[in-house]
């Protein structure tokens, strides 16, 4: 995928930079309004990460100029603000996503994927990862043409951690995004616990394979 | 005390002792003047005796002076001084003993020395100190009745502007925008008092305004950096080189970010209540946003071995989705979080009211401090602001949030 991330706080940009580019992603920053302006009227963009609060305006601007011009750049909202208001002016005005700071960026990889894979497979509505297919539509999971049955925070899970293969998940991104970070119980580990080892059982017990690698101190990593 | 009450009690001491005091010396000075009145008809009495024995050359007889009674007892001394004297007049006609004066002196008639005394009756003079007493008494009690009664209106009519004041000031809420309107009085002082009142209000309120958006601009502030160093742990935890120590100790920070960023969104959601900013209202069946609850805390309480049992009638409410996903947020987690393994949760939806029970400490939760914002139990590892949050949300659609402690159940009770 290629992807615009703009946000003017260079650190934070940095690290989403470094975090989502590799397996084919590209990743383009800009720091200002100005020079994201000039970025998505030149090229097109699968997803682009737009922060709202920027030094020289509002991210809307990008917003409203993509929605204007027809372009289908995908778009992640990501805000400092956690206003319903915002919110919804966002997603009306075409945006895609709405992520509100601070975020792991682990749950951001995850909406991007989320995000591009609504944009590009319009017609597949299958995702594939080695043996395992996933159904999006009906949320079915099959390994090896066999079904395997798997409860909603599972499947949750699953998805979650096949958006950010290969990279370290820690428990407490996994808690907020299997819960939400409106429920005072992200920091209790055990329900991860016990989530992680039914759904690492029931993909071993017919693949063979342990797909879910513990990080031992910190949270999991999946192969 | 009523400052009225305080001003009559002051009045009327001041009053009663001046005129007693007056009423006082007013009695004497009378008595003074009458008696010397009387101390003069008897000086002329004696000139009237002499003049008697002058031009009849007798002692007079006591028919002769009328009403006062001479006597005349011989006597050698030489003289004696005049000298007068408070003595009982014996009333010949009506047969009895009343006060009298009386002096005495000498008189001689035929080279005899006669000491003679005249008394006379001071009945009419005592009656009239009487009656100028009982007058002037009389005087008191009407001027202390009158004074009393117009206080009493005059203070009403003039503290009325302070009472109005006094209702105006208890009706005040320093979060409503609009000004103050104070009525201009006839009174400086009220005048004065009304408009500092004003200035104070005005200075609250902008006050108030000024540290709400500076919370709202500190939290939203605050959440940026929050996400670089939330990225930058992302990024760190990646690094293979990292033992199992310090990643968890990283574990620990994402905890405390979480944390400090909850608080965040909570006091920003407190701000947004008391500025009336959350108004997306709808019609909420409160018996499937339950049911959805319980739902989303299947596993938590499931994970603690609570028993959970539910009485749910037939309520919709219009409020905000938003908020009645936080307030029951609040309360399942607290119910969930500060119970013991395999403790139990009642749920009670009636028409009219909302009922959360959970077993939990076997001690009753201080009341006063419930509810306030940063208050919480020993072993609460939460924000401090969950409850405050769900009383803010109650206090916004007027429903009524009571706490009781009863059968070693904590009760939260939401009155509709």
């Amino acid at each position: 995928m290629k992807l615009l991330i703009i946000e003017d706080e260079k650190d934070l940009s940095e690290n989403i930079e470094s975090y989502l580019t590799g397996e084919g992603n590209i990743c383009e920053s800009c720091y200002d309004l100005k020079s994201a302006m000039d970025k998505v009227a030149m090229y097109q963009y699968d997803c682009v990460l737009l922060d709202i609060g920027l030094p020289d305006g509002e991210g809307f601007t990008i917003l409203n100029y993509l929605k204007a011009n027809h372009k289908n750049d995908g778009v992640l909202i990501l805000s400092a603000r956690n206003s319903i208001d915002d919110r919804v002016m966002g997603l009306n005005n075409g945006a895609d996503d709405y992520l509100v700071k601070p975020f792991h960026l682990s749950e951001l990889k995850a909406r991007v994927e989320a995000i591009y894979r609504r944009k590009t497979f319009n017609g597949d509505k299958f995702l594939h990862y080695e043996q395992i297919t996933i159904d999006l539509i009906s949320k079915e999971v099959i390994v090896n043409n066999l079904p395997i049955d798997l409860t909603r925070k599972e499947y949750a899970l699953l998805l979650y951690l096949i958006a950010n293969k290969g990279k370290r998940i820690s428990r407490n991104a996994i808690a907020e995004h299997l819960w939400g970070d409106e429920i005072d119980m992200a920091d209790n580990f055990d329900f991860i616990y016990t989530h992680v080892k039914n759904l690492r059982k029931k993909l071993f017990d017919v693949t063979k394979k342990d797909f879910i690698k513990s990080v031992y101190g910190v949270g999991y990593k999946f192969l | 005390m009523k400052l009225a009450a305080h001003y009559n009690k002051a009045s009327i001491i001041i009053t009663l002792s001046v005129l007693i005091i007056g009423g006082l010396i007013y009695y004497y000075a009378i008595r003074y003047i009458a008696t010397n009145q009387l101390d003069r008809d008897l000086t002329e009495e004696i000139d009237e005796v002499k003049d008697y024995i002058n031009l009849h050359g007798q002692l007079p007889k006591q028919v002769d002076f009328d009403e006062d009674q001479t006597n005349f007892t011989p006597t050698n001394l030489k003289t004696i001084p005049r000298r007068f004297f408070d003595t009982t007049y014996y009333n010949d006609k009506e047969k009895r003993a009343e006060a009298g004066r009386a002096v005495e002196g000498i008189i001689t008639f035929n080279k005899i020395n006669y000491k003679v005394t005249i008394s006379e009756s001071k009945e009419s003079t005592e009656y009239l100190i009487q009656l100028v007493l009982l007058i002037t008494v009389l005087l008191v009690v009407i001027l202390l009745t009158v004074l009393f009664i117009t206080n009493r209106l005059i203070l009403k009519g003039l503290w009325k502007p302070f009472y109005k004041l006094l209702l105006q000031l208890q009706a005040f809420d320093i979060s409503n925008q609009a000004e103050m309107t104070i009525n201009q009085t006839k009174v400086d002082e009220f005048n004065e008092l009304n408009t500092v009142i004003q200035q104070m209000t005005k200075k609250a309120k902008t006050d108030f305004q000024y540290v709400k958006s500076f919370t709202e601009n500190a939290s939203h502030e605050m959440m940026t950096p929050l996400a670089v160093v939330t990225s930058k742990l992302d990024t760190l935890i990646q690094d293979e080189g990292l033992n199992a120590k310090q990643l968890t100790q990283i574990t620990n920070i994402y905890s405390y970010i979480n944390r400090l960023s909850r608080l965040n969104q909570s006091l920003l959601l407190l701000v947004k209540i008391d500025n009336n900013l959350i108004k997306d209202e709808e019609l909420i069946d409160l018996k499937v946003a339950l049911l959805d609850k319980i739902q989303q805390f299947n596993e938590l309480i499931q994970g603690k071995n609570l028993k959970l049992t539910t009485h749910f009638e037939d309520k919709s409410i219009y409020v905000s989705k938003y908020l009645v996903d936080i307030l029951l947020n609040n309360l399942f987690s607290n119910a969930i979080k500060h119970n013991y393994e395999g403790g139990v949760i009642d749920i009670e939806l009636m028409y009219n009211e909302l009922i959360i029970k959970n077993t939990g400490e076997k001690l009753p939760l201080m009341h006063e401090n419930l509810f306030a914002r940063f208050y919480k139990g020993k072993q609460s590892e939460g924000t401090g602001l969950g409850l405050t949050l769900v009383k803010n949300i109650c206090d916004h659609y007027k429903y009524r949030l009571s706490y009781h402690y009863f059968n070693d159940k904590h009760e939260m009770i939401i009155s509709f």
